[in-house]
């Protein structure tokens, strides 16, 4: 009774994303609008194990993102590879690997030092980018003609088209990588993440090498975020260079907060915030660039007065917390 | 191997490019080494300040006027972003006092934007700052002499501020003891105000200097803003020499290697962080910091 009560939280979100193709259409919502947030949901599953329940904000997560998706993109734009699958675990072990040494030399400083110095790391990666990497990445036009995957199922050939099974491909992807993130923040090792956020020296103090811990929470972040990257540019047939911008590292950032910290699901429910509202705001005159303006005043209201978010202000899932041990809520 | 009148060219750029994000991050790091927090919303003061002198000027075609204005109303927005909101942040943790300041900036620049479109505006360049001077070596434009000199004329303004006035005195002795400031009877939240809106003028001020060399745009500062992050942790967080010293070396970092290579000088300013982060952890002249 109590591992079915356990794994609640993943049939509600399975539910959800097996009816979305059905409800959404009835509320007007594009599918381009689910898939699109279901890409910074899983950016943000990583996010939060880093920021959510290891308490480490970090402000240049779009440099695993950007090298995830450009790795993928490069591979399968190329000719090198024609599997899309494999081009995105190759673009994930590259953000991993990118992740290891950045959060190698960051984690030498933590708190505000932290968060400026991501923030420059972010930086970096997009001037790499930028110029001297531009004959691979295209530079400022990015890399045009990324190819939608092929699966084989049973012998045929089934290739994914934009639209819904595209949507239904990704979700897939996101169910799995919230599965494997749930485990994990559910596991021992995530108790000793908890503990380190809600004091950071008596983790250490009782005996946790809690640097290590923080570079693997960091190296997961990055992971996350390089799967991502490499399914934003499936999905959008092209990858933009916009993925290495530091506004898509504060993106992240208000779509966490604003979703809920520590929730897992959080991340998903703020970037659908705002990509439904940039959609619907799109249409009308004069008011496209005003979608973010209400989402900034939004995040600072948030901050200031629901430090949880709107995901935990609507619904406590409260199994996340009541896992192992209890820790002091911050 | 560049020429000789390339070099000192840039070097001179490079000077230029360092008072002024000498000048953003001294703001960074008096509201830092005073109040405990990072503003995450420097950069869009410093795009503020550029907007509040597009504006004035375009209303009196005077610079000068220009200058005092977008320097006065940034640090009067400053005040206020103090006094209504980051006040009630000093007792939480470091991430929400980032978290609050991210959040204004990102409201700042957007309502310039929704204002004056997404579009640079092109703020011209003084009257008395036209025109190329023939330095004998090489031709340098006027303007970004003086923009050397008006930035290095405002960090020693600040420099007067801290180390020669007793508000500067409070802020010195609020980095050092902050508790014992209090005990002795001033009125810290007052200071705290007052910090705020003098970093919040020397950002505004930094990019009225600097619009008429980039033209303004919304997201002017987001740039400036890590490269004063930059800035800091070269020179040492908290530190006013250290900001002066970690400006003058990012901006000849930035155009002495764009001399060889433009594609790699920013690369090039965040290697050295790096580097620093191993070699001096701490800056420069950072002490033993609230980091």
């Amino acid at each position: 009774m109590s591992r079915l009560r356990a794994l609640r939280a993943e049939g509600i979100v399975l539910a959800v994303l097996a009816l979305l193709p059905w409800v959404a259409p009835a509320l007007h919502v594009p599918a381009d609008v689910l898939t699109r947030s279901l890409i910074w949901g899983l950016f943000g599953l990583g996010f939060d194990i880093l920021f959510g329940f290891t308490g480490m904000l970090s402000f240049g997560q779009a440099a695993f993102y950007g090298t995830g998706g450009f790795v993928s993109a490069w591979l399968l734009t190329s000719g090198t590879l024609s599997s899309v699958p494999l081009a995105l675990l190759i673009g994930m072990a590259a953000a991993t690997a990118y992740g290891l040494i950045v959060g190698y030399v960051s984690l030498r400083r933590v708190g505000i030092y932290f968060a400026m110095i991501t923030l420059a790391f972010g930086e970096m990666s997009f001037f790499l980018e930028n110029s001297p990497l531009a004959a691979w990445t295209g530079g400022e036009n990015g890399l045009p003609g990324v190819p939608t995957p092929s699966l084989g199922l049973f012998g045929h050939v089934y290739a994914v088209k934009a639209g819904w099974p595209l949507y239904a491909f990704i979700a897939t992807i996101f169910f799995a990588g919230y599965v494997v993130a749930r485990r994990i923040v559910a596991s021992p090792y995530g108790v000793v993440l908890r503990a380190i956020k809600s004091n950071p020296r008596r983790a250490p103090a009782v005996g946790h090498d809690a640097q290590r811990y923080k570079l693997s929470a960091f190296v997961l972040a990055a992971a996350y975020a390089g799967l991502a990257g490499g399914l934003l540019g499936v999905f959008q047939g092209y990858m933009p260079p916009d993925a290495f911008f530091l506004s898509t590292s504060g993106q992240l950032v208000l779509s966490t907060v604003i979703g809920g910290r520590a929730t897992l699901i959080g991340p998903l429910i703020g970037a659908f915030t705002w990509i439904d509202l940039r959609s619907v705001l799109q249409q009308v005159p004069h008011l496209g660039a005003a979608w973010k303006l209400i989402f900034g005043a939004v995040f600072v209201v948030i901050v200031t007065l629901f430090r949880r978010g709107i995901f935990t202000i609507s619904w406590n899932p409260g199994d996340v917390h009541a896992v192992g041990v209890e820790l002091p809520s911050d | 191997m560049p020429s000789l009148g390339l070099f000192l060219s840039q070097l001179f750029n490079g000077l230029a490019l360092g008072a002024l994000l000498a000048l953003v991050a001294s703001g960074l790091t008096i509201i830092f080494g005073t109040l405990g927090l990072v503003n995450f919303a420097h950069g869009a003061l410093f795009a503020f300040g550029a907007y509040a002198g597009f504006v004035t000027y375009g209303l009196t075609h005077s610079f000068v006027l220009a200058l005092a204005a977008g320097a006065l109303v940034t640090g009067l927005l400053g005040l206020l972003m103090e006094w209504s909101l980051i006040r009630r942040y000093y007792a939480r943790p470091p991430e929400d006092q980032i978290l609050v300041t991210f959040g204004i900036g990102i409201v700042i620049v957007e309502s310039l934007r929704m204002a004056f479109g997404g579009l640079t505006q092109n703020v011209p360049q003084p009257a008395w700052g036209r025109g190329i001077l023939n330095l004998h070596y090489f031709f340098y434009p006027v303007y970004r002499l003086e923009v050397l000199g008006i930035a290095a004329l405002a960090l020693f303004g600040l420099y007067l501020l801290i180390y020669w006035t007793r508000l500067g005195l409070i802020v010195r002795a609020g980095i050092e003891d902050p508790l014992m400031v209090r005990m002795l009877g001033i009125r810290v939240p007052r200071v705290m105000t007052l910090v705020f809106g003098i970093g919040a003028v020397a950002a505004g001020f930094a990019g009225v200097v600097y619009a008429p060399i980039v033209s303004a745009a919304p997201d002017m500062g987001s740039s400036v803003q890590v490269q004063s992050f930059v800035v800091v942790v070269i020179g040492g967080l908290g530190s006013f020499p250290g900001a002066v010293v970690g400006g003058i070396i990012a901006g000849e970092i930035l155009s002495l290697t764009s001399m060889f290579d433009p594609a790699y000088s920013d690369v090039a300013l965040y290697a050295l962080m790096a580097l620093m982060l191993f070699v001096l952890p701490r800056g420069l002249l950072g002490t033993e910091g609230r980091g």
